[in-house]
């Protein structure tokens, strides 16, 4: 019987309907990789956080692939390098949801970046987790899909304040920052955290990054009798002037704050090295040394993995890498529990509790999507960096 | 304190001063206020941390090297931003290509060198105190350039040229003097002037790609404020510019003492448009 072009019409368009209808799509689906939406900043201002970062999630999914994958299915890494840009970030973001129907996004690594991109990965419905520490980016009501496997500005703050108050046990405080959008915003936020654990704030003020001379500021706050300085602010050049500026005046009070403070271009603008003594920045207490040199055993089996897998530590900092481990992994333990969509895969992180964690222990919920742990947050020696970690700050215990 | 201000606000003051030059040496030979100065001043800092710090230059070359970057810096300025413009000087063209001119220079440097500040060597054994040589090194480069200049200006004959072509180009190019060489020649020494404002200050304020926004605005104070053109008046204004900065980080702190010299350099200007020390344009009726 001869076949008629009407009748192959048919046939392709119940071929068609068919596929549309998904009768074969869980077949598919079953087989097809895990796409995970990756958007590190490898190249640009912030890529020194992003080449940390990308060491620890690129050992994470080398890991799970070579261990089966994920309940059969291959993780594909589709990796949009964001070049430390927001627009670019914005731009892969949606190449990443809409165009290669990523699964899930990991990322953008920086706040920046992730308060331009969230939205739209938000509107896409595609599931997220983000290191980022800006405030406004985890909301239940706002970005349901969107979770924070990192501490938030008010943790970091509030984790120097503690140090300060209850640890130091100093009361008179100088909080001082640049002129930038971070700094403002972190004096009036951290200023009333530190007025109600009972500190007496003496000095509270904003000084533009550039300025060459410090020292009038700083006589202020020795006149106004500070026994701490605090400065926030993510700008090597004028934590540096802090700390020479409190050296020159032989003042000799600890500085607390940002974990730049203990960065590698701070250190590099330093007049004397030991300039560098009493200064505690943030860090974290799974990648820190204690008082005896030993990091958690948790993180002493991954440094371990690290080192097999010739891994270097010496020039980035291990809560980079640890981090950047944690994000696949949280990933693959919710789709390898629930599934791989998106309501599945929110529904399990809505659920996680106590997830251990190189970097953090995190704990999620329906209502709180910042899920790591204030005890978890640290002071550190600024001058102690040995293969990407610090010593925790004198008054630790553990 | 008093030391402070002072050896704090001169040496500032000198760099202010000398980028001031710079943008006066510029105009002088084309009419145009180049925006690229405060860049070219930032680069000063960047190339001698890049040329003694990184590639191990000894002192002498590396400042000499920083010199002919500048140098060059200025010429392109002039090829690039400049020359296509200069038909059209009314219609101020020029403050979008050299801005623009600026704005590539940092985002270059940004990219190529670090958005991070980074250090800049020491570049004589003489410190710390009130006579490290952070203060007096400005200051020596900036008295060196204005008496250089006054030397140049007054005693020779591609000087007497140029101060023709500023007086009046048109009436130069009819007696036959090279206007557009000397145009170029006047570029390249703004360019070199503004290079040594950065390199003598870089210990102050660092090799930092966010200098050049800062300079190209601290600079033009001292031009607006000792008359456009005048370079003894830039001298005067950028160092009284950076004692009063220093007094007012003194007296007010923090971001109000930025504002307190925004608010003198407006009530300045209010009063004599014409700057401090220079003359009102005569206006033909």
């Amino acid at each position: 019987m001869p076949i008629t072009r009407r009748q192959v019409l048919k046939g392709t368009a119940a071929g068609a309907a068919t596929l549309a209808t998904g009768v074969f799509r869980p077949a598919i689906a079953a087989s097809e990789p895990i796409r995970i939406g990756y958007l590190p900043a490898l190249t640009g201002p912030s890529s020194s956080t992003g080449i940390g970062i990308n060491r620890g999630t690129v050992l994470a999914v080398e890991e799970i692939n070579a261990a089966g994958g994920i309940n059969g299915r291959q993780i594909e890494l589709i990796v949009r390098d964001t070049q430390s840009d927001p627009t670019k970030a914005v731009n892969a973001a949606t190449e990443l949801t809409r165009r290669h129907k990523a699964h899930v996004i990991w990322g953008p690594l920086n706040s920046g970046e992730a308060l331009a991109a969230t939205p739209l990965i938000a509107r896409d419905g595609v599931p997220q987790i983000h290191p980022c520490w800006v405030d406004a980016l985890t909301d239940v009501k706002k970005y349901p899909l969107a979770f924070r496997n990192a501490p938030t500005s008010r943790q970091i703050g509030g984790a120097a304040n503690q140090y300060v108050v209850q640890i130091l046990k100093l009361k008179k405080v100088a909080v001082v920052s640049d002129t930038t959008g971070y700094g403002t915003a972190s004096v009036d936020t951290y200023v009333p955290m530190l007025k109600a654990l009972g500190a007496d704030v003496v000095y509270q003020g904003n000084v533009e990054a550039n300025n060459p001379d410090l020292k009038p500021d700083m006589l202020r706050m020795q006149a106004a009798g500070a026994q701490v300085i605090m400065p926030w602010s993510v700008n090597a050049g004028f934590l540096s002037r802090i700390i020479n500026t409190r050296a020159e005046m032989n003042w000799d009070i600890p500085i607390v704050g940002q974990t730049t403070l203990g960065s590698g271009q701070t250190k590099a603008l330093l007049k004397k090295p030991e300039y560098w003594d009493k200064v505690y920045s943030n860090n974290f207490r799974n990648c820190s040394y204690n008082a005896a040199g030993a990091l958690p055993p948790r993180t002493v089996e991954f440094v371990d993995r690290l080192r097999k897998a010739k891994i270097e530590m010496s020039d980035t900092l291990l809560w980079w890498i640890a981090m950047g481990y944690d994000g696949p992994r949280m990933i693959a333990d919710a789709i390898k529990a629930a599934g791989s969509e998106p309501e599945q895969i929110a529904g399990y992180w809505n659920k996680v509790s106590a997830w251990p964690g190189v970097y953090g222990t995190i704990t999620w919920t329906p209502d709180l999507h910042d899920g790591f742990q204030n005890s978890e947050i640290i002071m550190c020696q600024a001058n102690s960096l040995q293969d990407g970690a610090f010593k925790l700050a004198p008054g630790y215990v553990g | 304190m008093i030391e402070s201000i002072v050896s704090y606000g001169l040496a500032l003051g000198a760099v202010y001063a000398l980028i001031g030059i710079t943008y006066n040496v510029m105009f002088a030979a084309s009419r145009v206020f180049s925006f690229s100065a405060g860049a070219v001043g930032m680069l000063g800092g960047v190339f001698g941390a890049l040329f003694i710090d990184r590639l191990g230059m000894p002192v002498v070359l590396g400042f000499l090297a920083v010199l002919a970057v500048g140098a060059l810096i200025g010429i392109v300025t002039e090829i690039v931003t400049v020359r296509p413009v200069l038909k059209s000087l009314e219609q101020h063209l020029y403050v979008l290509s050299t801005l623009a001119f600026a704005l590539m220079i940092q985002q270059l440097v940004a990219i190529e060198w670090s958005t991070e500040p980074q250090p800049f060597p020491r570049v004589l054994p003489f410190g710390p105190g009130i006579f490290d040589q952070q203060f007096w090194l400005p200051m020596l480069a900036c008295g060196s350039t204005i008496l250089g200049l006054e030397l140049l200006y007054r005693h020779t004959l591609v000087g007497r040229a140029f101060l023709a072509i500023s007086e009046d180009n048109y009436a130069a190019r009819a007696l036959g003097l090279p206007e557009r060489e000397l145009r170029l020649a006047s570029f390249a020494l703004a360019g070199a002037i503004g290079a040594l404002a950065g390199f003598t200050g870089g210990e102050m304020m660092l090799a930092y790609f966010g200098n050049g926004p800062l300079l190209n605005f601290y600079g033009f104070v001292p031009v607006a404020l000792g008359g456009m053109g005048s370079n003894r008046g830039a001298v005067a204004g950028g160092l009284a510019l950076g004692l009063f900065q220093q007094s007012a980080n003194f007296l007010v702190g923090g971001v109000f003492a930025s504002v307190a010299v925004f608010v003198v350099f407006i009530l300045v200007l209010l009063i004599r448009p014409e700057g401090l020390a220079g003359a009102a344009a005569a206006r033909r009726v």
